[in-house]
C-alpha cells in the first residue's frame, strides 16, 4: 500500500483550491450581475435616442416615395393603433409585473424596444406620429423602466448574496 | 431600497400611473379629434347656409344685398374673416374690404387641396376644406373654403352668363376663432393631469396605508415580542393582525415558552447537582484526612 498518503495533508490543498475556484466564480456571477443589471440602463437609453429621432418627426430619414407608399397600402386606422397601444401597454405592464412576483432573472426590453420603434413606425406611416407621440413615449418609459426595476431589484438581492458568500470564503 | 414599503409601492406607482398617462394622452387626443371634426361639421354647415342665403341675390345680380350679407355676417363675433371670390381667385366680395379685387394664390393653405393639380378637383370631403391656421392678428382660426357650383338657374339667367360646362363659379371662404375650442382643450387637458395626479396619490396612498396596516404594524409588534421573548419575558400574548404574522407569534411564544421550561429544568438539576457535590464533600474530605 505506497500509494496511501495521510488524509489530512491531501485534503488541505484541496479545499484550498476549491475555495480559489468558488471565489472566481463568484467573481464571474457578480461581474454577470453587473452586466445583466446595466442593461435596464441601456434599453432606456436606446429607446430615449428613437424617441429623439421621433420626436423630430423621424426627419432624418429619407420621405416614403409613392410607390413604397403603394406597395405597402393604406396605413391602419389611428384609432386602431391608438387601442393596440393601450392592449399592449396594459398586457405588457402584467407581464413585467408577474415576472416581478415569479423573481425571474430575464430582461425583455429588447423585444418592447422593437414594439415600441413599431408602434412609432405606425404612426409615422399614418402622418399622426407629432400627435401622438407622446402617448408612445409614456408607455415606452413606463414599461422600460419597470422592466428595469425589475432586473435591478433581482441583480441587487442576488449581488447581496454572492458578496455575503464572498465574505464567507474571505474569513 | 430593502423595506417592504418600497418594494410595494414604486411598481404598482410606476405601472399604474404610467398606463393613466398613457391612456390619457390618447383620451385626449381622440376628445380633440372628435370636437374638431364637429366644429368643421358645424362650419361646413355654415358655409353651406350662407351660400343658401346668397343664393337669390347671386341669380339676380344683386352685389349690393350680397355685400351687405357679407358684410353683416364679417360683424358676427367669433367670425374671423369670409369673403367670396370667383374661380380664378379674385375676391369679389369680402368682409375686409382692403381684400376685394385681391388674388388669392392658389398654393395657399386652403386653395392647395383643389388646386395642386393641373385639373382643380371640385368635390372634397369637409376635412379636406378645413385648415387651421394663425391669422396676423394673431388668432387661432378654423377656416373653410365651400365650393359655389354651377346651377342651371345661373348658366341660363338673363343679367349674366355663366357657361354650363363651368362646374365652380367660385368659392367662399369663411374662417371661425378657434380660441373657444383652443380654451376647451387646453382645460380638458389640466383636468387629465390633475386625475393623474389623484390617480398617483390615491396608488401610492392607498397602497401605503394598506401595507402599513396590514403588514408592516404586525411586523413591528413580531419584531418587539420577539425582543422581549429574547429577554425571558413571554406573559404578553403573541401579536396578531394576519394570520401569517399571527402563525409565527404564536410559534415564537411556544418556543420562549419551551426554553423558559427547559431553562427551568436546567437550573433545577444544576441546583441538585451543586447540592449533591455539597452532601459528598465533607466525607471526601475526611477519607482524605483521617486523623
Amino acid at each position: 500500500m505506497s500509494d496511501q498518503t495521510d488524509p489530512s495533508t491531501e485534503q488541505i490543498p484541496e479545499s484550498r483550491f476549491d475555495r480559489g475556484r468558488l471565489r472566481r466564480e463568484i467573481h464571474l456571477e457578480i461581474r454577470r450581475l453587473h452586466r445583466l443589471s446595466n442593461r435596464g440602463l441601456w434599453g432606456l437609453a436606446l429607446f430615449i435616442l428613437i424617441s429623439l429621432g421621433a420626436q423630430q418627426n423621424l426627419r432624418f430619414l429619407p420621405p416614403l416615395s409613392e410607390g413604397a407608399r403603394a406597395v405597402l397600402g393604406a396605413a391602419p386606422p389611428v384609432k386602431l393603433i391608438s387601442i393596440a397601444l393601450v392592449v399592449y401597454s396594459f398586457s405588457a405592464l402584467i407581464l413585467i409585473l408577474s415576472r416581478m412576483m415569479g423573481g425571474s432573472d430575464t430582461y425583455r426590453g429588447w423585444s418592447h424596444l422593437g414594439y415600441l420603434s413599431g408602434f412609432y413606425a405606425f404612426y409615422y406611416y399614418a402622418e399622426v406620429l407629432p400627435e401622438n407621440f407622446w402617448a408612445v413615449f409614456a408607455a415606452g418609459i413606463t414599461i422600460l423602466t419597470l422592466e428595469y426595476y425589475q432586473i435591478w431589484t433581482y441583480c441587487s438581492e442576488a449581488l447581496r448574496t454572492e458578496q455575503e458568500l464572498l465574505s464567507k470564503l474571505e474569513e | 431600497m430593502k423595506s417592504i414599503a418600497a418594494k410595494a409601492v414604486v411598481p404598482v406607482a410606476l405601472a399604474v400611473t404610467g398606463f393613466v398617462v398613457v391612456c390619457c394622452i390618447l383620451l385626449y387626443s381622440f376628445i380633440k379629434n372628435d370636437l374638431l371634426n364637429s366644429s368643421i361639421q358645424r362650419e361646413v354647415n355654415l358655409a353651406g347656409i350662407i351660400v343658401k342665403s346668397t343664393r337669390h341675390a347671386m341669380l339676380q345680380a344683386d352685389r349690393e344685398s350680397l355685400r351687405n350679407i357679407i358684410d353683416n355676417i364679417g360683424e358676427q363675433n367669433g367670425v374671423e374673416h369670409v369673403r367670396i371670390f370667383n374661380e380664378t381667385g379674385l375676391v369679389m366680395f369680402s368682409a375686409a374690404p382692403e381684400e376685394v379685387s385681391q388674388l388669392v394664390d392658389k398654393k395657399a393653405a386652403g386653395c392647395i387641396a383643389c388646386h395642386s393639380t393641373d385639373i382643380p378637383a371640385t368635390n372634397l370631403g369637409p376635412m379636406e376644406q378645413s385648415r387651421w391656421f394663425t391669422n396676423q392678428k394673431n388668432h387661432n382660426v378654423l377656416a373653410i373654403t365651400a365650393p359655389i357650383y354651377n346651377e342651371p338657374g345661373c348658366s341660363t339667367a338673363d343679367c349674366h352668363f355663366h357657361p354650363p360646362t363651368l362646374k365652380v363659379l367660385g368659392t367662399l371662404d369663411i374662417g371661425l376663432s378657434a380660441e373657444p375650442l383652443r380654451d376647451s382643450l387646453v382645460t380638458l387637458g389640466w383636468r387629465m393631469v390633475v386625475f393623474c395626479i389623484m390617480v398617483l396619490i390615491l396608488t401610492v396612498g392607498g397602497v401605503c396605508a394598506l401595507l402599513r396596516r396590514n403588514i408592516l404594524l404586525p411586523i413591528t409588534n413580531l419584531v418587539a415580542y420577539a425582543n422581549a421573548a429574547t429577554r425571558g419575558n413571554t406573559d404578553q400574548p403573541p401579536p396578531g393582525g394576519i394570520d401569517e404574522i399571527e402563525l409565527i407569534g404564536q410559534s415564537l411564544h411556544g418556543l420562549a415558552l419551551r426554553l423558559e421550561k427547559k431553562q427551568a429544568e436546567l437550573e433545577m438539576l444544576r441546583s441538585k447537582s451543586r447540592e449533591g457535590a455539597a452532601v459528598h464533600k465533607p466525607s471526601i474530605s475526611s477519607t482524605e484526612n483521617p486523623g
